[in-house]
Protein backbone atom coordinates (compact mmCIF):
# COMPACT_ATOMS: atom_id res chain seq x y z
CA UNK A 1 0.00 0.00 0.00
CA UNK A 2 1.61 3.20 -1.14
CA UNK A 3 0.33 6.64 -0.33
CA UNK A 4 -0.28 9.21 -3.02
CA UNK A 5 1.83 12.33 -3.45
CA UNK A 6 0.40 15.81 -3.70
CA UNK A 7 2.34 18.00 -6.10
CA UNK A 8 1.98 21.72 -6.57
CA UNK A 9 2.42 22.92 -10.17
CA UNK A 10 2.62 26.67 -10.63
CA UNK A 11 1.64 29.47 -10.29
CA UNK A 12 5.07 30.67 -11.45
CA UNK A 13 5.83 27.74 -13.71
CA UNK A 14 6.81 29.06 -17.18
CA UNK A 15 4.61 26.59 -19.01
CA UNK A 16 1.39 27.57 -17.25
CA UNK A 17 1.06 30.63 -19.52
CA UNK A 18 0.48 33.02 -16.69
CA UNK A 19 -0.53 32.26 -13.17
CA UNK A 20 -2.38 28.96 -13.16
CA UNK A 21 -1.80 26.71 -10.18
CA UNK A 22 -2.59 23.02 -10.45
CA UNK A 23 -2.73 20.78 -7.40
CA UNK A 24 -1.98 17.29 -8.62
CA UNK A 25 -2.41 14.07 -6.72
CA UNK A 26 0.07 11.51 -8.01
CA UNK A 27 0.52 7.78 -7.75
CA UNK A 28 4.06 7.37 -9.00
CA UNK A 29 3.90 9.37 -12.23
CA UNK A 30 0.22 8.82 -12.81
CA UNK A 31 -2.19 11.66 -12.07
CA UNK A 32 -5.06 10.59 -9.82
CA UNK A 33 -6.77 13.97 -9.61
CA UNK A 34 -6.18 17.57 -10.56
CA UNK A 35 -7.51 20.64 -8.81
CA UNK A 36 -7.01 23.95 -10.64
CA UNK A 37 -6.56 27.02 -8.46
CA UNK A 38 -7.17 30.34 -10.18
CA UNK A 39 -7.60 33.95 -9.11
CA UNK A 40 -4.05 35.26 -9.03
CA UNK A 41 -4.91 37.79 -11.74
CA UNK A 42 -8.41 38.74 -10.65
CA UNK A 43 -9.04 42.40 -11.39
CA UNK A 44 -12.77 42.58 -10.76
CA UNK A 45 -13.71 43.45 -14.33
CA UNK A 46 -17.39 42.83 -13.66
CA UNK A 47 -17.50 44.90 -10.49
CA UNK A 48 -15.64 47.76 -12.16
CA UNK A 49 -18.23 47.86 -14.95
CA UNK A 50 -20.95 48.70 -12.45
CA UNK A 51 -19.12 51.85 -11.41
CA UNK A 52 -18.18 53.18 -14.84
CA UNK A 53 -19.98 54.61 -17.82
CA UNK A 54 -19.72 52.61 -21.03
CA UNK A 55 -17.05 54.78 -22.64
CA UNK A 56 -14.95 54.71 -19.46
CA UNK A 57 -15.13 50.93 -19.47
CA UNK A 58 -14.23 50.49 -23.16
CA UNK A 59 -10.41 50.83 -22.86
CA UNK A 60 -10.41 48.25 -20.04
CA UNK A 61 -11.96 45.36 -21.93
CA UNK A 62 -8.92 44.83 -24.18
CA UNK A 63 -7.19 43.57 -21.04
CA UNK A 64 -9.54 40.62 -20.58
CA UNK A 65 -7.49 38.76 -23.16
CA UNK A 66 -4.37 40.71 -23.96
CA UNK A 67 -3.51 38.48 -26.90
CA UNK A 68 -6.85 39.06 -28.60
CA UNK A 69 -7.99 42.49 -27.45
CA UNK A 70 -10.04 43.34 -30.52
CA UNK A 71 -12.54 40.59 -29.76
CA UNK A 72 -13.56 41.99 -26.41
CA UNK A 73 -13.79 45.56 -27.72
CA UNK A 74 -16.04 44.23 -30.45
CA UNK A 75 -18.25 42.51 -27.87
CA UNK A 76 -18.82 45.62 -25.78
CA UNK A 77 -19.36 47.79 -28.86
CA UNK A 78 -21.72 45.14 -30.21
CA UNK A 79 -23.83 45.18 -27.04
CA UNK A 80 -24.20 48.97 -27.17
CA UNK A 81 -24.93 49.01 -30.91
CA UNK A 82 -27.53 46.26 -30.59
CA UNK A 83 -29.22 47.95 -27.66
CA UNK A 84 -29.50 51.23 -29.55
CA UNK A 85 -30.36 49.39 -32.79
CA UNK A 86 -27.54 50.93 -34.78
CA UNK A 87 -26.69 49.27 -38.07
CA UNK A 88 -23.01 49.29 -39.02
CA UNK A 89 -21.96 50.45 -42.50
CA UNK A 90 -20.39 47.74 -44.67
CA UNK A 91 -17.00 49.37 -44.59
CA UNK A 92 -16.91 49.40 -40.79
CA UNK A 93 -17.86 45.71 -40.78
CA UNK A 94 -15.10 44.89 -43.24
CA UNK A 95 -12.51 46.81 -41.19
CA UNK A 96 -13.57 45.07 -38.00
CA UNK A 97 -13.59 41.60 -39.56
CA UNK A 98 -10.16 42.14 -41.09
CA UNK A 99 -8.65 43.28 -37.79
CA UNK A 100 -10.35 40.51 -35.81
CA UNK A 101 -8.99 37.84 -38.13
CA UNK A 102 -5.50 39.36 -38.10
CA UNK A 103 -5.73 39.31 -34.33
CA UNK A 104 -6.82 35.66 -34.43
CA UNK A 105 -3.76 34.81 -36.53
CA UNK A 106 -1.41 36.62 -34.16
CA UNK A 107 -2.99 34.81 -31.20
CA UNK A 108 -2.73 31.37 -32.84
CA UNK A 109 0.87 32.07 -33.89
CA UNK A 110 1.80 32.86 -30.31
CA UNK A 111 0.08 29.66 -29.22
CA UNK A 112 2.04 27.56 -31.71
CA UNK A 113 5.30 29.01 -30.42
CA UNK A 114 4.40 28.65 -26.76
CA UNK A 115 3.00 25.14 -27.18
CA UNK A 116 6.16 23.89 -28.87
CA UNK A 117 8.18 25.61 -26.15
CA UNK A 118 6.19 23.61 -23.58
CA UNK A 119 7.24 20.45 -25.36
CA UNK A 120 10.89 21.50 -25.28
CA UNK A 121 11.35 22.80 -28.84
CA UNK A 122 12.75 26.31 -28.65
CA UNK A 123 13.21 27.37 -32.26
CA UNK A 124 9.53 27.39 -33.41
CA UNK A 125 8.94 30.00 -30.72
CA UNK A 126 11.26 32.43 -32.50
CA UNK A 127 9.83 31.64 -35.92
CA UNK A 128 6.26 32.20 -34.74
CA UNK A 129 7.18 35.44 -33.00
CA UNK A 130 8.91 36.69 -36.15
CA UNK A 131 5.64 36.47 -38.11
CA UNK A 132 3.52 37.69 -35.22
CA UNK A 133 5.75 40.73 -34.94
CA UNK A 134 4.73 41.80 -38.47
CA UNK A 135 1.08 41.77 -37.46
CA UNK A 136 1.75 43.65 -34.23
CA UNK A 137 3.80 46.25 -36.16
CA UNK A 138 0.81 46.80 -38.41
CA UNK A 139 -1.52 47.17 -35.42
CA UNK A 140 0.88 49.66 -33.89
CA UNK A 141 1.01 51.71 -37.06
CA UNK A 142 -2.77 51.76 -37.29
CA UNK A 143 -3.90 52.13 -33.67
CA UNK A 144 -0.79 53.32 -31.84
CA UNK A 145 -0.76 50.25 -29.61
CA UNK A 146 0.74 46.81 -29.92
CA UNK A 147 -1.70 44.98 -27.70
CA UNK A 148 -4.35 47.18 -26.03
CA UNK A 149 -5.80 48.74 -29.14
CA UNK A 150 -8.93 50.60 -28.02
CA UNK A 151 -9.65 51.12 -31.72
CA UNK A 152 -13.31 50.11 -32.00
CA UNK A 153 -15.76 52.67 -30.70
CA UNK A 154 -19.54 52.60 -30.34
CA UNK A 155 -20.94 52.78 -33.87
CA UNK A 156 -17.69 52.41 -35.79
CA UNK A 157 -13.93 52.66 -35.59
CA UNK A 158 -11.72 55.43 -34.30
CA UNK A 159 -10.24 56.38 -37.67
CA UNK A 160 -10.20 55.20 -41.25
CA UNK A 161 -8.16 52.13 -42.20
CA UNK A 162 -4.66 52.79 -43.52
CA UNK A 163 -1.51 50.96 -44.65
CA UNK A 164 -3.37 48.19 -46.47
CA UNK A 165 -0.17 47.35 -48.31
CA UNK A 166 1.22 46.05 -44.99
CA UNK A 167 -1.66 43.59 -44.72
CA UNK A 168 -1.00 42.48 -48.29
CA UNK A 169 2.60 41.86 -47.38
CA UNK A 170 1.60 39.78 -44.35
CA UNK A 171 -0.74 37.74 -46.53
CA UNK A 172 1.95 37.13 -49.11
CA UNK A 173 4.55 36.02 -46.55
CA UNK A 174 2.45 33.83 -44.27
CA UNK A 175 1.61 30.81 -46.50
CA UNK A 176 5.26 30.14 -47.16
CA UNK A 177 6.16 30.48 -43.48
CA UNK A 178 3.28 28.23 -42.43
CA UNK A 179 4.60 25.56 -44.79
CA UNK A 180 7.97 25.92 -43.10
CA UNK A 181 6.38 25.40 -39.68
CA UNK A 182 4.54 22.36 -40.90
CA UNK A 183 7.75 20.91 -42.29
CA UNK A 184 9.53 21.10 -38.96
CA UNK A 185 6.59 20.47 -36.63
CA UNK A 186 3.65 18.52 -38.02
CA UNK A 187 5.38 15.24 -38.89
CA UNK A 188 8.22 15.56 -36.41
CA UNK A 189 8.48 12.16 -34.65
CA UNK A 190 9.14 13.63 -31.20
CA UNK A 191 6.20 16.00 -31.58
CA UNK A 192 3.98 13.14 -32.75
CA UNK A 193 4.97 11.01 -29.77
CA UNK A 194 4.16 13.80 -27.33
CA UNK A 195 0.81 14.72 -28.88
CA UNK A 196 -0.70 11.83 -30.90
CA UNK A 197 -3.36 10.05 -28.87
CA UNK A 198 -2.68 12.24 -25.82
CA UNK A 199 -5.40 14.21 -24.10
CA UNK A 200 -8.32 12.57 -25.91
CA UNK A 201 -11.39 14.81 -25.65
CA UNK A 202 -14.60 13.09 -26.72
CA UNK A 203 -17.32 15.24 -28.28
CA UNK A 204 -19.86 14.50 -25.50
CA UNK A 205 -17.35 15.40 -22.79
CA UNK A 206 -16.45 18.61 -24.59
CA UNK A 207 -20.09 19.66 -24.89
CA UNK A 208 -20.83 18.69 -21.31
CA UNK A 209 -17.93 20.85 -20.12
CA UNK A 210 -19.08 23.73 -22.41
CA UNK A 211 -15.83 23.70 -24.38
CA UNK A 212 -16.07 25.85 -27.50
CA UNK A 213 -13.83 27.14 -30.25
CA UNK A 214 -11.02 25.17 -31.84
CA UNK A 215 -10.93 22.63 -28.99
CA UNK A 216 -14.54 21.64 -29.69
CA UNK A 217 -14.12 21.60 -33.46
CA UNK A 218 -11.03 19.36 -33.13
CA UNK A 219 -13.34 16.86 -31.41
CA UNK A 220 -15.58 16.71 -34.46
CA UNK A 221 -18.41 19.08 -33.49
CA UNK A 222 -19.27 21.61 -36.16
CA UNK A 223 -19.95 24.73 -34.14
CA UNK A 224 -18.46 28.02 -35.26
CA UNK A 225 -20.37 31.09 -34.11
CA UNK A 226 -18.98 33.13 -37.00
CA UNK A 227 -21.51 31.47 -39.31
CA UNK A 228 -24.39 32.97 -37.29
CA UNK A 229 -22.68 36.27 -36.61
CA UNK A 230 -24.22 39.21 -38.53
CA UNK A 231 -20.77 40.84 -38.47
CA UNK A 232 -19.44 38.14 -40.84
CA UNK A 233 -22.41 38.34 -43.24
CA UNK A 234 -21.25 38.24 -46.86
CA UNK A 235 -17.93 36.56 -46.08
CA UNK A 236 -17.38 33.12 -47.52
CA UNK A 237 -15.47 30.70 -45.30
CA UNK A 238 -15.82 27.28 -43.76
CA UNK A 239 -15.30 26.07 -40.21
CA UNK A 240 -12.30 23.82 -39.60
CA UNK A 241 -13.78 20.61 -38.20
CA UNK A 242 -11.48 17.66 -37.52
CA UNK A 243 -12.11 14.31 -35.92
CA UNK A 244 -8.86 13.39 -34.19
CA UNK A 245 -9.80 14.53 -30.65
CA UNK A 246 -6.18 14.57 -29.42
CA UNK A 247 -3.55 17.27 -28.81
CA UNK A 248 -2.10 16.85 -32.30
CA UNK A 249 -5.49 17.53 -33.90
CA UNK A 250 -5.91 20.67 -31.85
CA UNK A 251 -2.54 21.84 -33.16
CA UNK A 252 -3.40 20.99 -36.76
CA UNK A 253 -6.84 22.63 -36.51
CA UNK A 254 -5.23 25.88 -35.40
CA UNK A 255 -2.83 25.84 -38.33
CA UNK A 256 -5.72 25.27 -40.73
CA UNK A 257 -7.72 27.99 -39.01
CA UNK A 258 -4.91 30.47 -39.67
CA UNK A 259 -5.24 29.63 -43.38
CA UNK A 260 -9.00 30.11 -43.24
CA UNK A 261 -8.53 33.48 -41.49
CA UNK A 262 -6.18 34.52 -44.29
CA UNK A 263 -8.95 33.71 -46.74
CA UNK A 264 -11.36 36.00 -44.83
CA UNK A 265 -8.76 38.79 -44.62
CA UNK A 266 -8.23 38.51 -48.35
CA UNK A 267 -11.95 39.02 -49.01
CA UNK A 268 -12.05 42.02 -46.66
CA UNK A 269 -8.96 43.45 -48.32
CA UNK A 270 -10.47 43.24 -51.81
CA UNK A 271 -13.53 45.12 -50.56
CA UNK A 272 -11.58 47.73 -48.61
CA UNK A 273 -9.33 48.62 -51.53
CA UNK A 274 -12.37 49.48 -53.64
CA UNK A 275 -14.38 51.16 -50.87
CA UNK A 276 -14.38 54.92 -50.71
CA UNK A 277 -13.87 57.20 -47.75
CA UNK A 278 -15.13 55.95 -44.40
CA UNK A 279 -18.59 57.24 -43.60
CA UNK A 280 -19.84 56.31 -40.18
CA UNK A 281 -22.25 57.71 -37.62
CA UNK A 282 -20.65 57.32 -34.21
CA UNK A 283 -22.81 57.09 -31.10
CA UNK A 284 -22.19 60.02 -28.79
CA UNK A 285 -20.53 58.36 -25.80
CA UNK A 286 -21.25 61.23 -23.42
CA UNK A 287 -24.29 60.57 -21.29
CA UNK A 288 -24.83 57.31 -23.18
CA UNK A 289 -27.75 55.41 -21.68
CA UNK A 290 -28.96 52.00 -22.82
CA UNK A 291 -32.70 51.39 -22.73
CA UNK A 292 -33.93 49.17 -19.92
CA UNK A 293 -33.50 45.47 -20.64
CA UNK A 294 -31.13 42.51 -21.00
CA UNK A 295 -28.65 42.35 -23.86
CA UNK A 296 -26.42 39.49 -24.83
CA UNK A 297 -23.74 39.44 -27.51
CA UNK A 298 -21.54 36.57 -28.59
CA UNK A 299 -18.38 36.26 -30.66
CA UNK A 300 -16.05 33.47 -31.74
CA UNK A 301 -12.81 34.43 -29.98
CA UNK A 302 -9.55 32.50 -30.55
CA UNK A 303 -9.99 30.61 -27.28
CA UNK A 304 -13.64 29.75 -27.65
CA UNK A 305 -16.97 31.45 -27.55
CA UNK A 306 -17.05 34.75 -25.66
CA UNK A 307 -20.28 36.37 -24.49
CA UNK A 308 -21.04 39.70 -22.93
CA UNK A 309 -24.26 40.08 -20.98
CA UNK A 310 -25.48 43.51 -19.92
CA UNK A 311 -28.49 44.29 -17.80
CA UNK A 312 -29.43 47.93 -18.01
CA UNK A 313 -31.92 49.82 -15.91
CA UNK A 314 -31.77 52.87 -18.14
CA UNK A 315 -28.87 54.44 -16.25
CA UNK A 316 -25.58 55.53 -17.78
CA UNK A 317 -23.85 52.60 -16.09
CA UNK A 318 -24.66 48.91 -16.53
CA UNK A 319 -26.61 47.38 -13.63
CA UNK A 320 -24.81 44.10 -14.19
CA UNK A 321 -22.23 43.07 -16.77
CA UNK A 322 -21.00 39.51 -17.16
CA UNK A 323 -18.30 38.01 -19.34
CA UNK A 324 -18.21 34.46 -20.58
CA UNK A 325 -14.77 33.42 -21.75
CA UNK A 326 -13.58 30.20 -23.36
CA UNK A 327 -10.50 29.62 -21.19
CA UNK A 328 -12.52 29.56 -17.98
CA UNK A 329 -14.22 26.35 -19.05
CA UNK A 330 -10.99 24.85 -20.45
CA UNK A 331 -9.41 25.19 -17.00
CA UNK A 332 -12.37 23.39 -15.46
CA UNK A 333 -11.94 20.62 -18.06
CA UNK A 334 -8.42 19.90 -16.76
CA UNK A 335 -9.96 18.08 -13.77
CA UNK A 336 -11.33 15.49 -16.18
CA UNK A 337 -8.72 15.52 -18.94
CA UNK A 338 -5.63 15.04 -16.77
CA UNK A 339 -7.08 12.15 -14.77
CA UNK A 340 -5.14 8.96 -15.53
CA UNK A 341 -2.47 10.70 -17.63
CA UNK A 342 1.24 10.82 -16.80
CA UNK A 343 2.80 13.85 -15.21
CA UNK A 344 5.08 14.59 -18.16
CA UNK A 345 2.02 14.73 -20.44
CA UNK A 346 0.15 17.10 -18.13
CA UNK A 347 1.90 20.19 -19.47
CA UNK A 348 1.48 19.10 -23.09
CA UNK A 349 -2.24 18.49 -22.63
CA UNK A 350 -2.91 21.68 -20.66
CA UNK A 351 -0.91 23.61 -23.27
CA UNK A 352 -2.89 22.15 -26.15
CA UNK A 353 -6.13 23.67 -24.79
CA UNK A 354 -4.76 27.22 -25.26
CA UNK A 355 -5.57 28.58 -21.82
CA UNK A 356 -4.86 32.21 -21.03
CA UNK A 357 -5.17 33.32 -17.45
CA UNK A 358 -6.43 36.92 -17.66
CA UNK A 359 -9.46 35.47 -19.44
CA UNK A 360 -10.02 33.00 -16.63
CA UNK A 361 -9.67 35.49 -13.80
CA UNK A 362 -11.33 38.47 -15.51
CA UNK B 1 -42.17 22.76 -27.05
CA UNK B 2 -45.76 22.20 -26.08
CA UNK B 3 -46.17 25.29 -23.96
CA UNK B 4 -49.65 24.43 -22.63
CA UNK B 5 -48.48 21.14 -21.21
CA UNK B 6 -45.38 22.80 -19.81
CA UNK B 7 -47.49 25.43 -18.07
CA UNK B 8 -49.76 22.76 -16.61
CA UNK B 9 -46.87 20.80 -15.06
CA UNK B 10 -44.88 23.77 -13.79
CA UNK B 11 -47.28 26.33 -12.30
CA UNK B 12 -46.54 30.01 -12.39
CA UNK B 13 -44.01 29.99 -15.21
CA UNK B 14 -44.01 32.44 -18.09
CA UNK B 15 -42.36 32.66 -21.47
CA UNK B 16 -40.68 35.94 -22.50
CA UNK B 17 -39.04 35.66 -25.93
CA UNK B 18 -36.77 32.63 -25.61
CA UNK B 19 -36.56 32.97 -21.83
CA UNK B 20 -38.62 30.82 -19.46
CA UNK B 21 -39.13 32.41 -16.05
CA UNK B 22 -39.86 29.80 -13.40
CA UNK B 23 -40.57 29.98 -9.67
CA UNK B 24 -39.22 26.65 -8.39
CA UNK B 25 -38.18 23.10 -9.31
CA UNK B 26 -35.23 24.06 -11.52
CA UNK B 27 -33.94 20.50 -11.97
CA UNK B 28 -37.41 19.26 -12.93
CA UNK B 29 -37.76 21.96 -15.59
CA UNK B 30 -34.30 21.34 -17.07
CA UNK B 31 -34.87 17.59 -17.19
CA UNK B 32 -38.25 18.10 -18.86
CA UNK B 33 -36.78 20.47 -21.45
CA UNK B 34 -33.87 18.12 -22.18
CA UNK B 35 -36.24 15.20 -22.72
CA UNK B 36 -38.08 17.13 -25.44
CA UNK B 37 -35.18 19.00 -27.03
CA UNK B 38 -31.48 18.20 -27.53
CA UNK B 39 -29.93 21.10 -25.65
CA UNK B 40 -26.42 19.75 -25.23
CA UNK B 41 -24.50 22.66 -23.79
CA UNK B 42 -24.89 24.94 -20.78
CA UNK B 43 -23.04 27.95 -22.10
CA UNK B 44 -23.10 29.90 -18.85
CA UNK B 45 -25.04 30.77 -15.73
CA UNK B 46 -25.66 34.48 -15.32
CA UNK B 47 -26.31 35.79 -11.82
CA UNK B 48 -27.84 39.19 -11.18
CA UNK B 49 -28.52 40.66 -7.75
CA UNK B 50 -32.04 42.06 -7.71
CA UNK B 51 -31.89 43.54 -4.21
CA UNK B 52 -34.70 42.41 -1.88
CA UNK B 53 -36.11 39.89 -4.38
CA UNK B 54 -32.92 37.84 -4.23
CA UNK B 55 -30.48 36.76 -6.89
CA UNK B 56 -31.71 35.94 -10.38
CA UNK B 57 -29.93 32.98 -11.98
CA UNK B 58 -30.26 32.65 -15.75
CA UNK B 59 -29.22 29.34 -17.30
CA UNK B 60 -28.08 29.80 -20.90
CA UNK B 61 -28.65 26.53 -22.79
CA UNK B 62 -27.61 25.89 -26.36
CA UNK B 63 -28.35 23.20 -28.91
CA UNK B 64 -25.60 22.67 -31.48
CA UNK B 65 -27.83 20.79 -33.93
CA UNK B 66 -30.74 23.26 -33.88
CA UNK B 67 -28.51 26.33 -33.38
CA UNK B 68 -30.91 27.56 -30.74
CA UNK B 69 -30.44 29.35 -27.44
CA UNK B 70 -32.78 28.95 -24.48
CA UNK B 71 -32.71 30.88 -21.23
CA UNK B 72 -34.22 29.52 -18.02
CA UNK B 73 -34.42 32.05 -15.24
CA UNK B 74 -35.14 31.56 -11.54
CA UNK B 75 -34.84 33.94 -8.58
CA UNK B 76 -33.39 32.50 -5.38
CA UNK B 77 -32.70 33.79 -1.88
CA UNK B 78 -29.60 31.93 -0.73
CA UNK B 79 -29.55 28.36 -1.97
CA UNK B 80 -30.60 26.20 -4.91
CA UNK B 81 -30.02 22.69 -6.21
CA UNK B 82 -26.88 22.20 -8.29
CA UNK B 83 -27.09 21.17 -11.95
CA UNK B 84 -23.60 19.62 -12.04
CA UNK B 85 -25.23 16.19 -12.33
CA UNK B 86 -26.47 17.17 -15.81
CA UNK B 87 -23.88 19.69 -17.02
CA UNK B 88 -20.32 19.38 -15.75
CA UNK B 89 -19.51 22.91 -16.91
CA UNK B 90 -21.78 24.19 -14.14
CA UNK B 91 -19.00 23.34 -11.65
CA UNK B 92 -17.13 26.38 -12.90
CA UNK B 93 -20.13 28.72 -13.00
CA UNK B 94 -21.51 27.66 -9.63
CA UNK B 95 -18.16 28.13 -7.94
CA UNK B 96 -17.88 31.65 -9.35
CA UNK B 97 -21.42 32.55 -8.26
CA UNK B 98 -20.77 31.08 -4.79
CA UNK B 99 -17.69 33.28 -4.47
CA UNK B 100 -19.11 36.53 -5.84
CA UNK B 101 -22.79 36.27 -4.83
CA UNK B 102 -22.80 33.87 -1.86
CA UNK B 103 -25.39 31.48 -3.31
CA UNK B 104 -24.99 27.89 -2.08
CA UNK B 105 -25.52 25.08 -4.57
CA UNK B 106 -26.81 21.94 -2.88
CA UNK B 107 -25.06 18.88 -4.26
CA UNK B 108 -21.91 20.63 -5.47
CA UNK B 109 -19.12 19.43 -3.17
CA UNK B 110 -16.34 21.56 -4.65
CA UNK B 111 -17.55 25.04 -3.68
CA UNK B 112 -14.71 27.20 -2.42
CA UNK B 113 -13.50 30.77 -2.52
CA UNK B 114 -12.32 31.19 -6.09
CA UNK B 115 -11.09 34.74 -6.68
CA UNK B 116 -11.36 36.20 -3.18
CA UNK B 117 -9.06 35.16 -0.31
CA UNK B 118 -10.28 32.32 1.94
CA UNK B 119 -10.96 34.61 4.88
CA UNK B 120 -12.71 37.37 2.92
CA UNK B 121 -16.05 38.49 4.32
CA UNK B 122 -18.96 39.29 2.04
CA UNK B 123 -19.58 38.73 -1.64
CA UNK B 124 -18.43 41.60 -3.86
CA UNK B 125 -21.04 41.50 -6.61
CA UNK B 126 -23.96 41.77 -4.16
CA UNK B 127 -25.52 45.20 -4.35
CA UNK B 128 -25.44 45.59 -0.56
CA UNK B 129 -21.73 44.77 -0.37
CA UNK B 130 -19.66 47.35 1.50
CA UNK B 131 -15.99 47.73 0.68
CA UNK B 132 -14.74 48.01 4.24
CA UNK B 133 -12.19 45.21 4.45
CA UNK B 134 -9.09 46.61 6.14
CA UNK B 135 -6.93 45.19 3.35
CA UNK B 136 -8.52 47.73 1.00
CA UNK B 137 -7.12 50.73 2.94
CA UNK B 138 -4.11 50.57 0.68
CA UNK B 139 -6.31 51.78 -2.18
CA UNK B 140 -7.40 54.91 -0.30
CA UNK B 141 -3.82 55.93 0.38
CA UNK B 142 -3.21 56.06 -3.36
CA UNK B 143 -5.85 58.71 -4.06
Amino acid sequence: MTSSLRLNLGPQHPSTHGVLRLLLELDGEKILSCEPDVGYLHRGMEKMAEKMSYIQYLPLVDRIDYLAGFFYSELLCGVVENALEVELPDKVRAIRVMLLELNRISSHLLWIGAFLMDLGAVSPFFYAFREREKILRYFEKLTGQRMMYNYFVFGGVRKDIEYLEDVEEILSILPEKLDDYEKIITENPIFLMRTRGKGILEAETALNYAITGVNLRASGVDYDYRHNDPLYKGFDFRAVVMDGKDSWTRYKARVLEIKESMNIIHQALVYLKEAGKLEQKLINPLNLKLPEGDYIQEIEAPRGLACCYVKSTGEDKPYRLKWRTGSYYSVNLLRELLKGEYLNDAIAIAGSLDIILPEVDK
Amino acid sequence: MNWNEFERIFHGCELVGNKIVIQSNLLGVIEFVLKEYPYDMLKEIIATDKGDEGVELTYHLYSVDDEEDLFISITVKDEIESVTGIFKSAEADENEIYDLFGIKFIGNENLKRLYMPEDWEGHPLRKDYKEDDKRLEWNDKQS
